[in-house]
């Protein structure tokens, strides 16, 4: 099995029913086994293929209903790998098919961190971003753009996701390393995704204060002069201070209703 | 009658969308607002209602098993609330949260009952039916499709002349209150993301962002953009140690803003 090996036709139609197939990963999601009916379903191309006896491919199916959760967008990339496992399971006897389950945990983590930051966290606070500012202006353009912006790189994702995770699993029976690279896309992920996050609280959070002092004759207030040196410290402050809280292990609506009094109460005392 | 009617099977409609075509962001309020705004025959106040609501409830999203407050509902009933009652973005806010919240524990009930269905699920494998696996799945999503339906229609039947009365008697100081309150609330849907991502070690990259906007104002592309280039150098180009320098910064900065 070599690495770089282009897909052959029926590779390549095995490629979208993967794609297909993976849509309804979420839609019966539960506490008992979270996706898992929606995974196994997602393996569903691969089990028909490679395993021709009801009772092999009961097996396989089973083994895929094991509690599974991972960011919906890149689910395909874990499928592929898991699919080029499944393939080598059923032309290698002295397979041991428990790695397919190990493989699958190992990557469901990663790909939840990697896929969190980069779907929910990166690619969907962007594509807010660009759609709000139409939005708010009323034009209909904004959700328009909000979903276009989002869905097209989902789509392309989903697809060659699916595509380099067979790859990837097929060169996994190979050699074991070359895992260097999620790592380094992870930390990639996160320094762009704290950027924007960073950029997106700038511009959203809103916080000024209120506070006028009295100096003889003249009347100084203080946000000119937090203006002067660090423009925007009060939202960078609260922001900082609603993650502090998380990190303490406040529960968001908690904090959600916190914020619901300091509003409220700020503006009645004059502060905010 | 009618109203509610429609109402519920947009709601039902779009969790259906969301969760058959793979979690697309049909059912963030800049979607949800601006159909029911077309529908009710307001689609500018629907839009204007979706990017204020949107920005709220940014940060509620479902990552792993955690079940945030419900935006869909939250989103739906507000803005049909908001423009039935002739009022716009303020309003539709000050009831889309405790919408919201409320109908958080629904999501949970609708998770446990499909809990149940699993045992059913395996019995499916075993018998490697599939298309016994592919109609479960689709019930289980249906059964969250009527729940909110259901939500909706006795919500706006039996709410609408209450949540008047109350909207009407809000008093104009907690009005005011509220809008700050919004300004704020942003802040929470941030930290949120930025949980599971920002540690002692990178909050470097978060303050980075944020000032840039801040002095230079930046838009948010641009900044992204620079973001891009930044991790590629970070990840791809710098060979050996280069944790250090950064991570020295990184204190610095810390102890001057870490709350």
């Amino acid at each position: 099995m070599s690495e770089k090996k282009k897909l052959n036709k029926d590779e390549k139609k095995l490629m979208r029913e993967i794609f297909w197939n993976s849509f309804m990963l979420e839609a019966s999601y539960n506490y008992e086994r979270q996706q898992a009916l929606g995974f196994s379903i997602g393996m569903w191309p691969a089990i028909k293929r490679y395993y021709k006896t009801k009772n092999e491919q009961a097996e396989a199916l089973e083994r895929h209903m094991a509690i599974f959760n991972t960011t919906p967008h890149v689910v395909t990339t874990i499928t592929g790998v898991a699919t080029a496992l499944e393939k080598e399971a059923s032309e290698n006897p002295n397979f041991d098919k428990s790695i397919i389950n190990n493989v699958k945990i190992g990557l469901m983590g990663p790909f939840a961190g990697i896929g969190d930051s980069l779907f929910w966290g990166t690619l969907r606070i962007i594509s807010v971003g660009i759609g709000l500012s139409l939005a708010q202006q009323g034009s209909i353009l904004g959700p328009i753009l909000f979903l276009l912006l989002f869905n097209v790189p989902h789509m392309l994702t989903r697809y060659y996701g699916g595509v380099f995770g067979y790859k990837f699993g097929t060169s996994l029976m190979g050699k074991a390393s070359s895992s260097g690279i999620m790592q380094k896309i992870s930390k990639g992920a996160t320094i762009v995704g704290l950027m924007v996050i960073g950029a997106m609280s700038a511009s959203m959070v809103k916080l000024q204060s209120a506070l006028v002092f009295t100096v003889g004759e003249e009347k100084l207030p203080m946000q000119d002069y937090i203006d002067q040196i660090f423009p925007l410290l009060l939202p960078l402050l609260y922001t900082l201070f609603m993650f502090y809280l998380l990190k303490k292990g406040k529960k968001p609506t908690t904090i959600l209703l916190i914020t619901i009094a300091i509003g409220i109460g700020g503006s009645l005392l004059g502060l905010i | 009658m009618q109203i509610a009617i429609i109402v519920g099977l947009i709601l039902a409609i779009l969790w259906f969308i969301e969760k058959m075509l793979g979690t697309p962001m049909v059912i963030r309020p800049i979607v949800v607002s601006t159909i029911i705004g077309a529908v009710l025959g307001d689609l500018q106040t629907g839009i204007l209602v979706g990017a204020t609501l949107e920005l709220v409830f940014m940060g509620f999203i479902q990552v792993g098993g955690a079940v945030p407050p419900d935006v869909l509902v939250g989103a739906g009933l507000g803005t049909t609330f908001a423009i039935m009652s002739g009022n716009g973005a303020d309003v539709a806010l000050a009831l889309a949260l405790p919408i919201a919240l409320l109908a958080q524990s629904l999501k949970v009930i609708v998770f446990i009952v499909r809990s149940w269905f699993m045992d059913f699920a395996m019995r499916l494998a075993k018998e490697a039916n599939i298309k016994g696996l592919i109609t479960l799945n689709i019930a289980g999503l249906l059964l969250q499709s009527a729940m909110y339906f259901l939500v909706a229609f006795v919500a706006i039947l039996f709410g609408s002349t209450a949540v008047e009365a109350f909207v009407n008697n809000i008093p104009e100081a907690i009005k005011n209150g509220l809008e700050v309150a919004g300004g704020l609330l942003p802040a929470v849907g941030f930290a949120l993301l930025l949980l599971p991502m920002m540690n002692k070690n990178n909050i470097l990259y978060f303050l980075l962002g944020f000032a840039l906007f801040a002095y230079l104002n930046l838009p948010v592309l641009g900044i992204t953009l620079f973001g891009v280039v930044l991790a590629f150098i970070i990840v791809f180009e710098m060979k050996g140690k280069q944790g250090e320098v950064t991570e020295t910064n990184t204190t610095d900065e810390e102890d001057l803003f870490d709350v």
